[in-house]
């Protein structure tokens, strides 16, 4: 069987120097599969002959399809793995605004303060400095009660 | 005829951080639901002025799985069980009593992309492969159904048999069931659920959008949502606290 050259050959540079390409070909009843990376031009400045083979073969519209193709799968891959990030990072911070309440609430003050609302505040906080403000109100709170005893 | 009495019921035992967890969770419940009554099951020497959010307090021992004890001690027709180390983030929590529907019980579903965040969740059983498909963390049940509350009473009881050694059925892999299955009261809820006859036709079912109700904040970093892409009702932090250090 000849060499035969899959559809998802991609330029990997945009002045098109570069080319990435998978053959096949059947030699003595075992089939070889073979990714190559070629230049255009040889080491001493003569045409490689493989990398012609394989435009000949597809046809350079056909490879500009699929370089197009190819970037937006990557951009789109990369931006979902940027939203992953993202998320992590906030389900991560979430995580340490959980504890930081939670450690916030075992304040003697914050912990025997009835004041519902602040406290309820402050559980709803979506932020450390946020949680910080709650806790000296709360704070303040019963230090005035205190006072007015 | 009566409406029935509609609660949930948060469980701490064991260790004192799951009381402070489950007190933050009734208050957090009680944030967009104040009518809520909340049941909370404890030990006494936990209980501080703290369990005043609770409108029942109910004392278990310092069993490591009191929770399924809890379950079953419910004062309420029909309950909403939730793991102490939840948060309510979201009004929607009043309408938890919607999901009963004709249900005998609702759970959070294990499905193929949350697998990765269960410690187990395939097993082997009679040589075939079996798996988890409901998930304890949240439970809503129809306790006023004594069938349902029999069924919490079992789970409470065979896990308690399985975790000391005292029951173990044919079928299951013995390395596997030593490793990773019978510390798990999933075993025994797959158990009941599966292979007790008198349980074949109680109803089961899960929550509508059934993520929002038991959100892993585990699920966040694979960017996992709802599927009407609403924010989480109850959040889970079980993967992400320090259970056995003290808060402060």
């Amino acid at each position: 069987m000849a060499r035969i050259w899959l559809d998802n050959a991609f330029w990997e540079t945009p002045r098109k120097e570069i080319l990435n390409a998978i053959s096949e070909e059947q030699v003595d009843n075992k089939q070889t599969r073979e990714v190559h990376k070629l230049n255009k031009l040889n080491n001493d400045g003569t045409p490689n002959e493989l990398f012609n083979e394989v435009i000949e073969f597809l046809g350079e519209e056909k490879i500009d399809e699929s370089t197009k193709k190819r970037l937006e799968r990557k951009q789109a891959e990369a931006e979902l793995d940027k939203q992953k990030k993202i998320e992590q990072e906030r389900s991560k911070k979430l995580e340490k605004l959980f504890e930081y309440k939670l450690e916030t609430f075992e304040i003697e003050e914050i912990k025997n303060s009835k004041n519902r609302l602040l406290k309820s505040k402050l559980r709803r906080s979506k932020s450390i400095p946020e949680v910080n403000l709650y806790a000296m109100m709360i704070v303040k709170d019963a230090l005035e009660d205190e006072h007015t005893k | 005829m009566n409406t029935p009495s509609k609660g949930f019921v948060i469980v701490a035992s064991k260790n004192s951080n799951f009381y402070i967890y489950a007190t933050n969770l009734a208050e957090s419940i009680k944030d967009f639901y104040p009518e809520a009554q909340i049941t909370l099951v404890t030990e006494e020497r936990f209980i501080d002025e703290r369990a005043d959010v609770a409108d029942t307090i109910i004392h278990c021992d310092n069993h490591y799985r009191a929770k399924l004890w809890g379950m079953a001690q419910t004062p309420y027709d029909i309950t909403m069980y939730v793991d102490a180390d939840m948060d309510c983030e979201h009004e929607d929590i009043m309408t938890v009593w919607d999901n009963m529907k004709d249900y005998d019980m609702v759970f959070h579903e294990l499905t193929k992309e949350r697998e990765k965040f269960y410690a187990v969740r395939y097993f082997d059983y009679q040589g075939k492969r079996e798996m988890y498909t409901l998930c304890g963390g949240v439970c809503l049940y129809r306790s006023s159904n004594p069938l349902v509350r029999e069924f919490m009473e079992d789970w409470f009881e065979l896990f308690n048999k399985q975790y000391n050694n005292m029951w173990k059925p044919d079928g299951f892999d013995d390395e596997q069931w030593r490793r990773d299955l019978k510390h798990f009261d999933q075993t025994t809820l797959w158990w009941l659920v599966n292979k007790v006859e008198k349980y074949k036709d109680l109803k089961i079912g899960f929550f509508h959008d059934d993520i929002r109700w038991n959100y892993f904040t585990q699920y966040g970093y694979e960017n996992l949502k709802s599927i009407e892409g609403k924010p989480p009702i109850l959040r889970h932090y079980s993967g992400s606290l320090k259970k056995d250090t003290l808060i402060v």
